[in-house]
């Protein structure tokens, strides 16, 4: 894989300027200024219903802010823009319960491509799912169901990863396997925001922090 | 041509300078409305002369006909404000589309009624799939979709939005619905039935016809102004200026 | 800029294709269930009208046209459902690919499932109803043109309620305006070619219906799509 900075190095990958949100006219989170480049890692905290998920899904252009500005790579965001670039990972995973592992990650990589370098069983291996490739996903764990959904990042050759809680429904190592994962991701220059509405330990150096407040 | 037609446009585009304009205008609109309905119903009923072939049993058209209208202009009028709700994301837009619709579907209603009841003895029968007739009950249920798909919303500004699209395939619908079954029609049986009896309509007849149109349009706009008041007060409940509303309401 | 392998755009049809086909074939329980309810609807005329075969003969065709849209009414809902409830559309949104085109995969996909079997029973329908076998062929042209105009119709509505919860009832209402045209000239292509009549004008209508929909449609569903979700 080779590096991701293309770009400017004085335009950020993701820029948000006095961005906000509201639903019936209630704000949901106020402005946010914030500016993402290659190779950053953001941690965005809040309690339960603090906006993280409205916010993750502007981000990905599902949703118009309706206050604020949203620049990707110095432009404004529209989904078309930045389709492709970023890879979304919500509450709900985009398995289908009735294919296998094997089949929901071909699929993917039948829209997105696929990185160099990268194929289903390697990344399944690398979950730590061997075994599982032909299960049906409905037969599989919660946490089991989210390390699929965590291979698809292995998949997707995007340089932005919007991952909404995705330590939720994972034991121990694969907490581990989430940090590992953004590990190399930043380090190869990718960019990632996460959410959590508790504390994270993060190793790979400091990463950026928005506390949202409900 | 000036400016200033846009420019008060905009303004007005803006909530608490509708929610006044509209307040203002409403009484106005009502209170003529209601004269010139009795004016035209009394002219309708009272003065204008029997048809020849007829007899009395045309002046439901003083109802029939104004009301036919009416649910067509308020169709158009929602399809322009769902136009402009969804290119432009006008709030203002939206709300007027969403509160034309049961106005609308309540005239293609009267129309509906009255229509049959005039064709129970006219033609002896309560309902002919005439091309005309169709075309109304289609379109009544063209509002009706538009409706029940806004109100199956939780977000009410996503459900206006999500109706306004509905609302303009109905208007692509509503012509190619028409063209088809005046095609059916003549395939099965050659359209027999003329809307309108008389070919050429008595002076007498004309006036209280248009006063009723006129009647019709002025009490669309009165009702149009209530119902856009009201859903403005439940959009931007959480304004400024709707809460000064309320605290002036409390204390007076 | 990463070195990748982006999927043209033939692949990712081929994807969103086979994924929804496959999906279909392991639910084919399903997939049965519109058929079933065509053959219980279809056999339910004689009981209502009587079995006298005349009468049967001149509302076959109807009849027959009505049943084959009322059970894809009934698989209408499940077009998109599964895939918004579990996020796949989402991800779908964000592809790379364009979705009016994504979106005209999923509704083939979704008339190959759905129209494409009650298309084969409907000779066995019409047959119940003693329809003239002269008649047969001009059924098929009617279902084959009218069957996608109806999936392709109700897909841009089912993209329309897809931000809402439950939408049975809804659909029923949104579709039958539209659904009016298709039912006259798949019906009027019918009734011609029972009377010994000329039917390829009708045909030829909803040839150019179909042609203009399989155009414009997947485009209204992508835009209705994104309005719907857009909250």
């Amino acid at each position: 894989m080779t590096e991701m900075t293309d770009a400017p190095a004085t335009t950020p990958l993701l820029e948000a300027r006095a961005l906000g949100f509201h639903r019936q006219d209630e704000p949901v989170f106020g402005p946010l200024d914030f500016r993402l480049a290659a190779g950053e890692l953001m941690l965005i905290e809040g309690d339960n219903g603090s906006g993280k998920t409205t916010l993750m899904r502007i981000l990905t252009g599902l949703l118009r802010p309706e206050e604020g500005e949203l620049l990707w790579r110095g432009e404004p965001l529209t989904w078309d823009r930045c389709s492709g670039e970023v890879v979304f990972l919500g509450h709900q995973l985009g398995l289908k319960a009735e294919l296998s592992p094997r089949e929901n990650l071909a699929f993917t990589i039948g829209l997105h491509g696929h990185r160099n370098q990268s194929d289903i069983d390697g990344a399944l291996r690398q979950v730590g799912l061997t075994g599982y490739e032909d299960e049906p996903v409905r037969k599989l764990s919660a946490g089991q169901k989210k390390r699929v959904a965590l291979a698809r990042l292995l998949l997707i050759p995007a340089a932005l990863w919007l991952l909404d809680e995705p330590y939720a429904n994972l034991d121990r190592s694969g907490i581990e396997l989430v940090d590992a994962l953004l590990e190399a991701h930043i380090a190869h220059g990718g960019a990632a925001l996460v959410t959590s509405h508790g504390a994270v330990q993060f190793h790979g150096g400091e990463p950026q922090r928005i506390r949202l407040h409900a | 041509m000036a400016n200033w037609i846009p420019l008060w446009l905009h303004k007005l585009s803006s909530p608490p300078v509708f929610y006044r304009f509209a307040g203002v205008l409403r009484p106005w609109a009502i209170a003529l409305a209601v004269l010139l309905g009795l004016v035209a119903l009394y002219g309708g009923l009272v003065l204008a002369p029997p048809d020849y072939q007829q007899g009395d049993d045309y002046r439901i058209i003083f109802i029939h006909v104004p009301s036919a209208w009416m649910s067509l202009f308020i169709y158009g009028v929602m399809g322009v404000a769902a136009f402009i709700a969804l290119v432009w994301r006008i709030k203002l837009a939206e709300v007027v589309a969403m509160a034309s619709a049961p106005i609308g579907a309540a005239f293609t209603f009267i129309t509906l009624v009255t229509g049959s009841l005039w064709g129970v003895r006219m033609w002896g029968t309560w309902w002919t799939w005439d091309a005309r007739l169709t075309s109304e009950l289609v379109l009544l249920f063209l509002y009706l979709g538009v409706i029940a798909l806004y109100h199956s919303f939780e977000d009410r500004r996503q459900g206006a939005r999500t109706a306004a699209f509905l609302a303009l395939i109905g208007i692509v619908n509503v012509p190619i619905v028409h063209f088809s079954v005046v095609w059916w029609n003549t395939l099965h049986q050659g359209s027999t039935i003329k809307l309108l009896g008389p070919s050429t309509i008595a002076p007498g007849m004309v006036w209280p016809l248009l006063t009723m149109m006129v009647a019709t349009k002025l009490y669309y706009v009165a009702s149009l102004c209530s119902r856009a008041r009201a859903d403005l007060l439940a959009l931007e409940s959480g304004k400024d200026w709707v809460r000064q509303i309320a605290e002036n309401e409390v204390r007076g | 800029m990463l070195d990748t392998r982006r999927p043209g755009l033939v692949h990712a049809c081929m994807a969103v294709l086979r994924r929804d086909l496959t999906l279909a074939w392991r639910q084919r329980g399903d997939m049965m269930l519109p058929v079933l309810y065509a053959l219980i609807v279809t056999s339910l005329f004689p009981f209502a009208l009587g079995p006298e075969s005349a009468l049967l003969r001149r509302i076959a065709g109807g009849a027959v046209l009505v049943t084959v849209l009322l059970a894809m009414l009934l698989a209408l809902d499940a077009m998109f459902r599964s895939d918004i409830e579990d996020g796949s559309l989402e991800q779908l949104m964000l592809a790379p690919q364009p979705l009016a085109l994504m979106m005209g995969m999923k509704i083939l996909a979704h008339w190959l499932a759905t129209a494409l079997p009650l298309i084969v029973i409907a000779p066995l329908l019409a047959g119940m109803l003693h329809l003239p076998g002269a008649v047969m062929p001009v059924l098929l042209a009617a279902l084959l043109l009218a069957t996608p105009l109806l999936s392709l119709l109700g897909g841009i509505l089912v993209a329309l309620t897809a931000g809402t919860r439950r939408s049975g009832m809804l659909l029923a209402l949104m579709l039958l305006p539209l659904c009016v045209p298709v039912v006259i000239f798949a019906a009027g292509a019918l009734a011609a070619a029972q009377e010994g009549l000329p039917w390829i004008a009708p045909i030829a209508w909803l040839g150019a219906a179909l042609v203009l929909a399989v155009v414009l449609a997947p485009l209204a569903c992508a835009a209705a799509l994104r309005i719907a979700l857009d909250s």
